[in-house]
């Protein structure tokens, strides 16, 4: 059993590290690709400092919690993209029928897919993120948290993504819809939580799990609360599994193969 | 007199001849439109993805104004909070609706790629082609961005106070001025493809500085001394002057702006005509 | 002792029907209509171990469909599949070890790198240690005569190298059946010429089983003793070539050239031909 997984991890790690080395092939588009998205969520701090000149705090949050915010956040999705871009594009691979060479292969097929690509960009995303939270001098804890928070983000990234990305076993046009999930889950997440209420607030914990992949960790940063810290990681775990259920079950269908239709 | 006569016939005739000239190249611009426009209705199902997006943004902003005005009747830099909300969704209605791949990638693209050659030659203008199709292209998004817009608006945020109905024609043709602008800007840099390798960057800074400084907020609520910079870059006359016009219409505004965009739209298409005769010239030296 | 043994497979699959027009888009989401096609029809048939196995057939018959079934990658909806065997709809996972798969129009290889830390990639997938991994990778590299370009990026290969690195990819952890759907496709004679001879060796001195598809009746009459052929779903003919080759009824070609038999591409294209009428 021991060995099993360390042989998966070693397969997975080899597979990460060879999409490395297809995306730095070209050197000099890799730094633009890093350096334009550091750049890009830069700028949109000109925002907050409009913002934070009308008022001393934003939807009850000061500019420190904002930059811990948006460093989560980023470092997060870059961590999510690094590591498992494929499960943000699962969609085409299922209706393109492509998961059949991972079904031929003696190893997991959802951590053999997840690993099959990565994204440059996210490298500076990742990068992005975690400067802005060393300038705020967040002491050693709160840097120790917000690593432990980067992970479960990504965590939370990847297993929303996979959620809906594993719906295009059952609904063909699955994935447009999908990309924009998560694109509305990034735009939510880099606002703060306290200017939305009522059903807004509900549905930004509940469905789109834009609360526990950035909000709380954030209050825990500022404010720690073991329950709220455990909350998260229950969260993560109970996202993780019912993710990779569905992507289980989709695997199923695919196997009995009414997915064919376009493909025969 | 019997020569005078024949000389005045053949002389109308060619007029005749002139006129047919002078309207057929507009002809074509109207076809390519016409072509567009037909080919991006098919498109429209993916154009109510953007929805989905345009919406998320909206909404957020809706709930950020909501947070920031913390009495009614409140203002922030002039702007009511119906005001403000409506700013952006006018602006950003702007930026939805008139994000097209024409003006930038495909004309990089074309030029990168070597298939200016082919259209360079052909009987019309590649930029004014390259426009036409731009037009063709947001004719079908923006109606339906604005559609939304004016949903949106009506339901969660409340009408316009003081909106006035005989200032819509003003506010149309502001928007279409602001939008063109922005098309015969970003070809500019698409046409710096004919000396560098790839024109995304400078596009990027472009489309940053309008989106960044110019959609989210108005003009007025930056620092004062920046405000004056503001209304010489392309914010002016691309976005915050027709959603200004829209929130808070006057008619002396109006002169202002469309005065402004009149002076912008000219220099920007004499710039975009002299940098594609430089860049044609150097691709004959060069032979591409 | 046999490799595969098939009886009474059987897949359906249900496809959606929709009428054309814009009425046809409506009724179809108010009243969906689904067609059931049978891809595999009831199919038998067992493999020895280190049988050369041709299973061809016009396209569309059900050989894909069967190979999926047999790589475990499809289940079937009737019938048994056994390879060396293991179900492969119990224990996909475990059969994965013992198979090796090369499709011709897919490609498995990250082509960003060279053979070799393809292979790598391989070895790990399939837990073989790094001194095995490199052991294995020496041998099949001279066999297949892969020295000259182990270390160039795969994408920089001639079609007829990327596809030798191919099957060596599928061959790392000496798998005891190969399937091997239409691997000569596109390449020059000489190269499918090579590529056949490396796949005979590989028969011979591992003992492989070999299942090839292909559509090339040059692959068949090089590879294979024994030919399966197939069409809407049923096995129509499973004989050996020499005695298909001796003693087919062909009218046409036997008319032609009295003495001598008809070739085996024009018997294939009789049997199609008379399936296609019946």
């Amino acid at each position: 059993m021991l060995t099993a997984v360390k042989n998966q991890l070693r397969v997975c790690l080899l597979s990460i590290k060879y999409n490395m080395m297809r995306e730095m092939v070209n050197k000099v588009a890799f730094l633009t690709n890093v350096a334009f998205m550091v750049l890009n969520n830069a700028s949109i701090l000109v925002q907050w400092f409009i913002l934070f000149r009308l008022r001393d705090d934003v939807g009850g949050y000061t500019f420190r919690e904002i930059l811990f915010l948006w460093g989560l956040i980023a470092a997060s999705f870059g961590l999510s993209h690094i590591l498992f871009a494929r499960v943000f594009s699962l969609s085409e691979l299922i209706i393109g029928g492509k998961l059949d060479a991972y079904l031929v292969q003696p190893k997991n097929v959802l951590a053999s897919v997840m690993t099959s690509a990565t994204d440059v960009s996210a490298i500076g995303d990742f990068m992005y993120g975690i400067v802005l939270v060393c300038v705020c001098k967040p002491g050693v804890r709160v840097f120790f948290l917000f690593l432990l928070f980067t992970v479960t983000g990504a965590i939370v990234f990847t297993a929303f993504a996979l959620l809906l990305g594993s719906l295009s076993f059952w609904f063909v046009r699955m994935d447009m819809f999908s990309n924009q999930l998560i694109l509305g889950m990034v735009s939510f997440g880099t606002y703060p939580d306290g200017i939305f209420r009522g059903v807004s607030r509900f549905f930004l914990y509940f469905v789109m799990p834009v609360g526990m992949a950035v909000w709380h960790p954030v209050h825990v940063m500022t404010n720690f609360d073991a329950g709220m810290l455990f909350t998260v990681f229950g969260y993560v775990s109970v996202l993780s599994v019912t993710a990779a259920a569905v992507f289980y079950r989709g695997i199923r269908r695919y196997a009995s193969g009414n997915l064919m239709e376009a493909r025969m | 007199m019997r020569r005078v006569k024949r000389e005045f016939a053949s002389g109308s005739l060619r007029c005749q001849a002139g006129r047919e000239a002078r309207c057929l190249p507009w002809r074509k611009y109207a076809v390519i439109y016409g072509s567009v426009l037909l080919e991006n209705l098919q498109y429209a199902a993916n154009v109510a993805m953007g929805f989905f997006s345009y919406f998320v943004f909206i909404f957020i902003f809706i709930k950020l104004w909501e947070y920031m005005y913390r009495t009614p009747g409140e203002l922030i830099a002039g702007y009511t909070k119906e005001q403000m909300i409506w700013y952006v969704m006018m602006t950003e209605m702007i930026w939805f609706g008139s994000n097209a791949a024409s003006v930038a990638k495909e004309v990089s693209r074309d030029i990168r790629g070597g298939n200016i050659a082919y259209l360079m030659n052909k009987p019309y203008h590649y930029t004014l082609y390259i426009l036409a199709k731009y037009t063709g292209e947001w004719s079908v998004r923006l109606p339906m961005y604005a559609a939304l817009a004016a949903v949106i608006g009506t339901v969660m945020v409340g009408p316009l106070p003081r909106f006035p109905l005989t200032g819509v024609w003003a506010m149309v043709v502001c928007v279409v001025m602001g939008l063109t602008i922005n098309a015969v800007f970003k070809l500019c840099i698409s046409l710096l493809s004919f000396w560098i390798e790839d024109a995304t960057p400078f596009q990027w800074l472009y489309d940053k500085l309008i989106l960044v400084l110019g959609t989210m907020f108005p003009v007025e609520i930056f620092p004062e001394v920046l405000q004056p910079l503001f209304k010489l870059t392309p914010i002016y006359t691309v976005c915050y002057g027709p959603a200004k016009l829209i929130v808070d219409f006057s008619l002396k505004k109006c002169v202002e702006i469309l005065a402004a965009q009149a002076v912008y739209l000219a220099a920007g298409c004499g710039l975009m005509f002299l940098v594609y005769r430089k860049g044609v010239k150097k691709l004959y030296v060069n032979g591409g | 002792m046999q490799a595969i043994t098939v009886e009474n497979l059987s897949k359906t699959f249900r496809v959606k029907r929709k009428e054309k027009g814009m009425y046809g888009s409506i009724k179809a989401i108010v009243h969906p209509q689904t067609e059931e096609i049978r891809a595999v029809n009831g199919v038998s048939f067992s493999v020895e171990e280190g049988e050369m196995l041709a299973f061809i057939g016009p396209n569309g018959a059900g050989k894909s469909t069967t190979i999926k079934m047999l790589t475990g990658i499809l289940y079937p909806d009737g019938g048994k599949a056994e390879v060396m065997g293991i179900d492969p709809t119990k224990k996909r996972r475990q059969l994965a070890y013992l198979i090796g798969t090369v499709f011709g129009q897919k490609e498995q290889l990250w082509t960003h790198l060279t053979p070799y830390d393809n292979f790598r990639f391989f070895g790990a997938i399939y837990d073989l240690s790094e001194r095995e991994t490199e052991r294995r990778i020496g041998e099949l590299a001279e066999r297949f005569g892969l020295g000259n370009f182990i270390d160039t990026p795969v994408r920089n290969l001639s079609l007829g190298q990327r596809i030798r690195c191919e099957i060596v990819a599928s061959l790392i952890h000496k798998p005891k059946v190969l399937f091997l759907d239409e691997p000569t496709i596109g390449l020059d004679p000489v190269v499918k010429e090579n590529v056949r001879e490396l796949i005979k060796e590989m028969n011979k001195e591992e003992q492989t089983t070999i299942f090839l598809t292909s559509h090339d009746v040059g692959d068949i009459e090089k590879l294979c003793r024994r030919i399966i052929i197939v069409n809407d779903g049923r096995i129509v003919m499973d004989d050996s070539v020499e005695h298909l080759k001796h003693h087919y009824p062909v009218k046409e070609a036997a008319q032609a050239n009295e003495d001598s038999f008809a070739s085996l591409e024009e018997i294939i294209v009789e049997i199609y031909k008379s399936e296609e009428s019946s």
